[in-house]
């Protein structure tokens, strides 16, 4: 089942550490967003596959934006 | 007199067969212990009185023509936890599905005085379906109901509420727990909701399962209602049991210290190397607290819901105290509406009880941005202010890393009469970081430079050589800067320094809580 990966807070996409075809394992970060000057990950929320990114560094994205699908 | 006696036996026999062997079959099947085997569980052995052994329904209603309801579906009485007495009203499933009954309401009344007018912890194990409608219905038998809130309400802060949900509690029992002090959820078999799914359906016409609309996960990750998700219910019983050993049985009382083997003195190597070198960077503050904390341990409250604040009681040399710290790992530790409402609640409820409170502070600051104005966060976030206002408990703070604007008061800075404030050399106290400061105070500057960049680098770095914790305690303004690794040798040095604190207000009624 695909999952969307949602931003929990609203901030700018500070780094983006996994891509399309990476397998994560639940908690990993997939993005970082930097919010309130710091650096807060996004997280797997299960283990699996990177399906999609959506985002790209430097963009700001709203809380509950979706940044990335998993397969 | 031998036949009366035999009749009393008897009697007192059937009713501890509750709902019957199909009924107590299926209670087990459904993974839960009887309301008996769980008792055994609660008090020591040989300490439980029984009160009301020999009820039975009302009889008005023709409904319940014929039933039988053994104590009426709820036991109730009195025992030993840990030592220490507590009264309980636990609800019998077995017996008509738990439900509340006239009767049963009598004897509940009686287990609540009984807890009030004794002053010691009042316990209740619920697993009902809500009210006896066939007793209830009509406003002949509603009009004069609902005391038992009242009553809840009135006992709140006198004396502990357990409410432990150990199987549904749909209306009238879901109160119950909404108004007491600390809610254990057993994960699958219990949950809690105003209207159970029938209802829902009827009325908004929803379709949903009673463990989608207010299982323990529900409550525990989303609602924040409930305070802890556990196992079973072998395990519930004793996170009543943990969570107790924390507390007095009144608020007339201290709470229990106890013998501690874990050094006073003990310094702490690992709590230099916790905190990164970089300040945006996260880390799990919980590595903080176990490393201070008698034997790393701590019984957290709501751990699974508003993560950026951690909310737990632990021990400091032998004596309950309750931490408040920020959590980097979640939100940065920027506090918002859920977490603020979990620390206001955390500190109201220490206070009530004379538990010390210890900050542990690394805030950003409160979430700013639209979403949050227009969810209220200025009237979440006063909450925070009055709850630490309004404690009068010994306070003892630790200012980690950031502490930043309103984030710095609501975590008992300066201004919030800590009995002791010290800071580690990483610690940032200011209205706000030098980034943000900077592009509002230098913003004409910054515009008009040949190079804008350059200049808003350069004030940046003049703006951070203001926020320092030497110049703080230069002004005597925090008491000390410390070794991180002095920290639970000095907190606990003022810790029983404040053990003879007194604060003086002004009567008055009440205050108007900014909820």
């Amino acid at each position: 089942m695909p999952e969307e990966i949602k931003a929990h807070i609203t901030g700018v996409v500070f780094q983006v550490t996994t891509k399309p075809g990476d397998t994560v394992q639940a908690g990993d970060p997939v993005i970082v967003l930097e919010s309130m000057k710091m650096e807060i990950p996004v997280e797997a929320p299960r283990a699996g596959t990177i399906a999609e990114i959506r985002v790209q560094e430097g963009q700001t994205v709203q809380e509950d934006e979706t940044v990335a699908v998993m397969a | 007199m031998k036949d009366l006696v035999d009749e009393l036996a008897a009697r007192r026999q059937r009713a501890r067969r509750m709902g019957g062997d199909e009924q107590v079959a299926r209670q087990h099947a459904a993974g839960k212990l009887t309301v008996r085997e769980r008792l055994d569980l609660l008090f020591a052995a040989g300490t439980f009185t029984e009160i009301g052994v020999q009820a039975t329904h009302a009889g008005i209603s023709p409904d319940m023509a014929g039933k039988e309801t053994p104590a009426d579906g709820v036991v109730t009485g009195f025992g030993r936890v840990d030592g220490r007495f507590a009264s309980v009203i636990a609800y019998d499933f077995t017996v008509m599905a738990g439900s509340m009954g006239r009767t049963a309401e009598v004897k509940c009344n009686r287990a609540r005085e009984i807890a009030y007018s004794k002053r010691f912890p009042m316990i209740w194990l619920i697993d009902s379906a809500g009210a006896r409608i066939q007793e209830a219905i009509g406003s002949r038998n509603f009009a004069g109901s609902g005391l038992l809130f009242r009553e809840e309400s009135i006992m709140s802060g006198v004396v502990p509420q357990v409410a432990a949900m150990m199987g549904p509690g749909a209306a009238g029992t879901a109160y119950i727990p909404a108004l007491a002090d600390f809610v254990p959820m057993v994960k699958g078999t219990s949950n809690m909701a105003l209207g159970g799914p029938p209802l829902v359906k009827a009325v908004v016409g929803e379709d949903i399962t009673a463990e989608e609309l207010g299982g323990s996960k529900i409550h525990c990750e989303i609602s924040g209602v409930g305070d802890l998700e556990v196992a079973d219910d072998r395990a519930c019983i004793q996170a009543i049991k943990d969570y107790l050993s924390y507390f007095p049985s009144s608020n007339a009382e201290k709470p229990p210290a106890i013998a501690c083997d874990d050094p006073s003195d003990r310094r702490e190597e690992s709590l230099v190397e916790i905190v990164p070198d970089s300040a945006r960077r996260a880390y799990d503050v919980k590595k903080v607290i176990r490393a201070i904390v008698d034997h790393g341990r701590l019984f957290e409250m709501k751990p699974g819901w508003a993560k950026n604040v951690v909310t737990a009681f632990a021990r400091l040399a032998g004596h309950p105290v309750g931490i408040v710290a920020n959590q980097p790992m979640v939100l940065g530790g920027a506090l918002d509406i859920d977490s603020a409402d979990k620390a206001a609640r955390f500190i109201m409820l220490c206070d009530a009880f004379n538990i010390p409170l210890v900050f542990l502070q690394d805030v950003p600051g409160f979430m700013v941005g639209s979403k949050v104005e227009r969810a209220g966060i200025i009237r979440h976030g006063a909450k925070m202010l009055y709850a630490v206002s309004e404690a009068t408990v010994p306070k003892l703070t630790v200012v980690l890393r950031k502490a930043y604007g309103a984030g710095y008061f609501v975590m008992c800075g300066r201004g919030y009469e800590p009995d002791l404030i010290v800071a580690w050399p990483t610690a940032e106290i200011s209205v706000m970081g030098p980034e943000g400061g900077t592009n509002i105070i230098f913003r004409r500057e910054i515009a008009a430079a040949a190079n804008p960049d350059e200049e808003r680098a350069r004030r940046v770095e003049e703006f951070r050589k203001l926020i320092n914790p030497f110049i703080a305690a230069g002004a005597a303004l925090i008491d000390d800067v410390i070794d991180p690794r002095e920290t639970r040798p000095t907190l606990i040095r003022a810790l029983e320094m404040a053990q003879t604190k007194r604060v003086e207000r002004p009567w008055k009624k009440h205050g108007v809580m900014p909820v």
